[in-house]
């Protein structure tokens, strides 16, 4: 009896629905409070996020008739189930994530990948010239960086010798951190530049760069539809940060300051916000790339970097 | 198979209605067909029904950004055409507001093309120093945006001894800012990337194609109207025409970063060797039978205006060419073989300004004659 309820409780409340939701809102808040201050702005409150997704929530929703399809409906929901349940599978509080022993490594990567594949999905059906060539774009950006990110990840599973995150975390308790690991450093730098493809950011937005194909793969989306998405990308964002920091940064790693105990999921907060800050920064100082020349960035240079780390963790 | 890209009337990446239709082959593009008309708003008519007085404020209203160079070049045609001298310190101020409005344009500009390659905070940079010379302006003319500076017969107001040395502070605050940008734009990776070697007009497609201003110039064609066709007080300044060989959306960039440089070389010598005196003189609003054209350098190329007087207060026809619409047919060459997303920084970096262009001829499909409408027709259309 207790097991689904917690079940339950873990995809509602923590560190599922509630907690991820509220959390990456106002991470997407203070990502777009400190990009305006970079930009000598003065920006929106922080928890802008929390008002533009109500507001979309409460609006109309149109679908074009070109567009009434299945896909184009489900796509929203398919993207926003997919990385909540990838939530539940990192470590956010300790080293075991809430759902255990269900999944590794490699369903994290898939999962990771639903949102991006139901927007091209989304894109394609959306019967617009627009949300096609953004989805095209999407389907390219995809194969570029995802190589480079996969190889990283499994450089990482290569060190520890498991493909299970928590042995990850446990193996950093012990032994320090990955960042300072000099063999996992190219590994490190290959998927900071992934995750600024996957994320869509500056300057890999190639796939909904406004001024080119107005808002790519979510042109025909409004209303509540919209706002799936929105938070699907907010999430997302949480997700791979989360993410990144099980492989990098030590996990969740409760600690004690002045006799205090702060929980695991606190370091676990700080330390997606510095990754998120990091890909906050590369996008206020870079100008977005053409397709062509995104994908040969990750092919070349991060792709290297990424092989040049699982062959220095083979061979050493 | 190729298919069609629709950009505009409504689109991100202009700022005014227009249609492009983009045929596309996957990525590249492999023609491209203009479509003008959305804005037009009937002023060249609108100018032949106003007294030249009345007539100096619609003409500045033909752009919103380079109005004073509207104003002024409607100014040089009416007094050309009356023969009226206009005095030397008004020529100088009426070069000085020139100046600081092409700066004013080229800052514009350099922000929105950095927005078109996605690079935001170049863009709210670019956009922060702008504030100083709409300062200046404002200082200088009392207005932020449609200076209406050029009067009949000289200037509405003078630049008085205590402007000088404000003048003077904002233009060093800009030449420093101007001086680290195009630093910035020339060696910064991702600008490079998406700026070198793209949109090329060669030399000689820019001038078999008639472009103009900093198009032209970026392409190695050595023509500004300011020295080849002095006017105002240019020929007693000396300064340098910014030209570059490359044709690429680099070279543009770098031509309206010089020219900003130039601007503010210029607005110093002319600060220095302005003399003094009277500012307007008497001007009688009915010309005699009599016909003029001026061209001026306007921030986007050469603008020029031609009218016809008939005796009374009122043109008998009014004709203004602007500089963007001289510059559509170059759009061509930069675009086909490019890709997608060169579209809008390519479409840009001519720095289009459509509604200065809107042009309307009505033809009849079937038979390929064209008419033109009554003013009570015209006005019919859009109900």
């Amino acid at each position: 009896m207790t097991e689904p309820l917690s079940f339950l409780l873990a995809y509602f409340v923590f560190p599922g629905l509630l907690f991820t939701g509220t959390m990456s809102l106002l991470f997407v808040g203070i990502d777009r409070k400190v990009a305006a201050h970079m930009q000598n702005r003065i920006g929106p409150p922080i928890w802008q996020e929390f008002f533009d997704v109500g507001k979309l929530l409460g609006k109309e929703d149109i679908t074009p008739a070109p567009a009434q399809s299945a896909v184009f409906t489900l796509a929203p929901l398919l993207s926003f189930g997919a990385i909540v349940a990838v939530m539940l599978l990192l470590p956010v509080n300790s080293a075991e994530p809430a759902l255990v022993l269900v999944a590794d490594l490699i369903v994290i990567i898939y999962l990771l990948n639903i949102p991006a594949i139901s927007l091209m999905l989304g894109g394609y059906s959306s019967a617009s010239p627009f949300g096609a060539l953004g989805a095209s774009r999407y389907v390219l950006q995809l194969f570029g960086y995802e190589f480079a990110f996969i190889i990283a990840a499994l450089s990482v599973a290569i060190r520890v010798g498991s493909l299970n995150l928590t042995d990850f975390v446990n193996y950093q308790a012990l032994h320090g951190w990955f960042l300072l690991d000099w063999r996992l450093l190219p590994a490190l730098i290959a998927s900071v530049i992934a995750i600024q493809g996957k994320l869509l950011r500056v300057p890999f937005d190639i796939p909904e760069a406004e001024v080119e194909i107005v808002h790519g793969p979510l042109t025909e989306y409004s209303g509540p539809k919209l706002a799936l998405m929105r938070i699907a990308y907010d999430i997302e964002i949480l997700a791979v940060a989360g993410f990144m920091t099980a492989l990098f940064l030590g996990g969740p790693t409760p600690f004690d300051i002045a006799g205090v105990h702060i929980p695991g999921v606190v370091s676990f907060l700080i330390k997606c916000l510095a990754i998120v800050l990091l890909t906050t920064t590369i996008r206020c100082v870079t100008a977005r790339l053409r397709i062509d020349q995104a994908v040969k960035f990750f092919w070349t240079f991060a792709a290297t970097l990424a092989i040049m780390s699982f062959v220095l963790v083979l061979v050493i | 198979m190729t298919f069609i890209i629709p950009v505009g009337p409504q689109h991100p990446a202009l700022l005014e209605p227009e249609h492009f239709r983009f045929e596309v082959k996957g990525e590249e593009i492999v023609d491209v067909g203009i479509r003008l008309g959305y804005m037009h708003r009937g002023i060249e008519r609108g100018l032949s029904e106003r007294t030249y007085h009345q007539g100096l404020y619609l003409a500045e209203r033909i752009c919103g950004i380079c109005s004073h160079s509207h104003n002024l070049c409607f100014a040089q045609t009416v007094e050309r055409l009356a023969e009226v001298e206009v005095p030397d310190r008004a020529e100088y101020i009426r070069a000085i507001v020139a100046e600081l409005e092409r700066i004013h344009s080229h800052l514009l500009w350099a922000g929105v093309a950095a927005h078109e390659i996605g690079f935001i905070t170049l863009f709210m940079l670019f956009w922060r120093d702008r504030e100083h010379v709409q300062d200046l302006l404002e200082l200088t003319t009392g207005n932020r945006c449609y200076y209406s500076m050029c009067a009949l017969g000289g200037v509405r107001r003078d630049i008085r001894p205590e402007h000088l040395l404000k003048l003077k502070r904002g233009l060093k605050v800009l030449e420093k800012a101007t001086k680290h940008y195009v630093d910035v734009a020339t060696s910064d990776r991702t600008i490079l990337a998406r700026c070198e070697n793209v949109g090329v007009l060669t030399k000689r497609d820019a001038r078999d194609l008639c472009a103009v201003g900093p198009t032209a110039r970026a392409s190695g064609v050595d023509r500004d109207m300011r020295r080849d066709d002095p006017y105002a007080s240019y020929p007693e300044i000396p300064f340098e025409v910014a030209v570059q060989p490359e044709g690429d959306v680099l070279a543009r960039v770098v031509v309206r970063l010089r020219e900003v440089l130039e601007a503010i070389n210029i607005i110093r010598e002319a600060l220095k060797k302005m003399p003094t005196g009277p500012i307007r003189t008497k001007f009688k609003p009915e010309i005699p039978p009599n016909q003029a054209t001026v061209r001026i350098e306007a921030p986007r190329g050469e603008l020029l205006h031609f009218g016809i007087s008939n005796g009374t207060n009122k043109p008998e026809r009014w004709r203004a060419r602007t500089p963007t619409y001289a510059n559509f047919a170059a759009l061509k060459p930069m675009f086909v073989g490019g890709s997608i997303a060169e579209i809008p920084i390519v479409l840009a970096s001519i720095d289009p300004c459509m509604c200065c262009t809107d042009r309307v001829t009505l033809v009849e499909v079937a038979t390929g004659k064209s008419r033109v409408l009554t003013m009570e027709e015209l006005r019919r259309i859009p109900k």
